[in-house]
């Protein structure tokens, strides 16, 4: 903060009001909520989920390609 | 009281009150809610190709939306598109200033971006009549370096700087539509969620802040890193923030509760933080560090799961394809003359899931 000139003083001040006015959530509800969504889509995550590389278009599937 | 001094008082009224009102809310901790979750089990990324081509440091990647081509900026002075799935390369787009430093993929796939040291965001048309592709838009207004270009679409985009601000710039006319001033040091990278809303931008002032793109406003300072905050990228959801820093660590920051929730570190990584990546669900976070390794995290438990290792310089860059199915990261792999066989070029490796081994 020492670095600022007044114009950029006043701006910081604010800006902290109105992150001040940001409307807070609880986070025994946001911390479920997300843990809940993470764990909803952990199923369809490839890097979790061995059975999804089957379809892994990056592995060579075989040596010879019929032109 | 000069002004200056009542201001100063006031901003720290403000920052106190900001601190009671996150404590207000801070009724349940992430350690606590997991903890009759299991840690994931080892998980094993394969290389399945490298991207060989570039001459020196590759500084940026970025995937297109459509998980197959990707773009790579490397200060070999050239922008490669690639195909993931053949190795080749689509475009190789020779730059004007080979200083780059970023480079961004338009979600229509229509156009790329990049910029460094030449202050500037070039746009350029990879769908050009002709099949040239030329350089669009010279975006110059920023009186520092360009340290990273997201587009919102193909006439929007946003860059951050080290001249400490971000800008929303209309591509048609080439003109700022808006300023994001508040950072105090140099921002080193942004991201931009799925609703396109809003932007987080990560600085040199230690600090992640989110901005409302539409009034210019930032909603949220996350502090918490004791030193610059080098990669950002949202959690899949886009209610969450992860940071990564010079300070060897990582973090998740809730947006909704506007706390940090936990701080991925071990007492034996001791680089700094390059660039960061949330696995589809968000449940893994790959980390690339300085140390030359990408650490894979649960998010959750906050436990290493995983390493990649085999690059021979710092990780520089790291992306998980929108669908997750590869992880893609670039280095500053030191270069050897393309005629060698087993010399390992500036590359890029993409590397999947093989196989997990529970422990």
């Amino acid at each position: 903060m020492d670095e600022m000139d007044l114009p950029q003083m006043k701006k910081e001040v604010e800006s902290l009001k109105y992150q001040l006015a940001f409307k807070r959530e609880k986070s025994s509800k946001t911390v479920t909520d997300l843990v809940k969504w993470i764990e909803e889509v952990v199923p369809e995550d490839p890097f979790l989920n061995p059975e999804l590389m089957k379809n892994n278009p990056w592995v060579e599937k075989g040596k010879c390609i019929i032109l | 009281m000069g002004e200056m001094e009542q201001l100063r008082k006031e901003a720290e009224s403000l920052k106190d009150q900001i601190t009671a009102a996150r404590k207000a809310v801070a009724d349940a901790t992430l350690p606590d809610t997991v903890s009759s979750t299991a840690v994931v089990g080892r998980v094993q990324l394969k290389t399945r190709k490298t991207l060989r081509g570039h001459l020196a440091k590759i500084y940026a990647m970025h995937w297109a939306t459509d998980a197959k081509l990707c773009v790579s900026a490397s200060q070999d002075g050239k922008l490669i598109v690639w195909d993931t799935l053949t190795t080749n390369k689509v475009n190789a787009i020779p730059l004007k200033s080979s200083w780059v430093m970023t480079c961004a993929y338009a979600p229509s796939g229509n156009m790329v971006a990049c910029g460094g040291l030449d202050n500037m965001c070039s746009i350029y048309n990879l769908k050009g009549k002709d099949g040239n592709v030329k350089v669009m838009r010279e975006l110059a207004a920023h009186t520092g370096y360009l340290s990273c270009c997201r587009f919102l679409s193909d006439s929007e985009i946003i860059t951050s700087s080290g001249d400490c601000t971000c800008l929303l710039w209309d591509i048609e006319t080439g003109t700022q539509k808006t300023t994001f001033a508040g950072h105090l040091g140099d921002c080193m990278s942004l991201a931009v969620p799925g609703d396109f809303k809003t932007f987080v931008s990560g600085a040199c002032d230690f600090t992640a802040k989110l901005w409302d793109i539409r009034d210019s406003n930032c909603t949220h300072t996350f502090s918490g890193h004791e030193s610059d905050v080098n990669a950002i990228a949202f959690f899949p959801n886009g209610n969450a923030v992860i940071t990564g820093s010079d300070d060897a660590t990582c973090k998740l920051f809730d947006l909704r509760s506007d706390q940090e929730l936990i701080t991925y570190q071990d007492s034996s990584i001791m680089c700094g933080v390059t660039s960061i990546a949330p696995s589809l669900s968000g449940r893994l976070i790959l980390a690339g560090y300085d140390d030359f390794n990408v650490n894979i995290w649960d998010s959750l438990k906050a436990e290493r799961v995983g390493v990649l290792a085999g690059h021979d310089n710092r990780v520089s860059c790291i992306g998980v394809s929108t669908d997750g199915m590869a992880c893609c990261t670039g280095s500053w792999d030191s270069f050897l003359p393309s005629f060698s066989f087993k010399g390992q070029d500036n590359v890029m490796r993409l590397c999947k899931q093989n196989k997990q081994q529970y422990l």
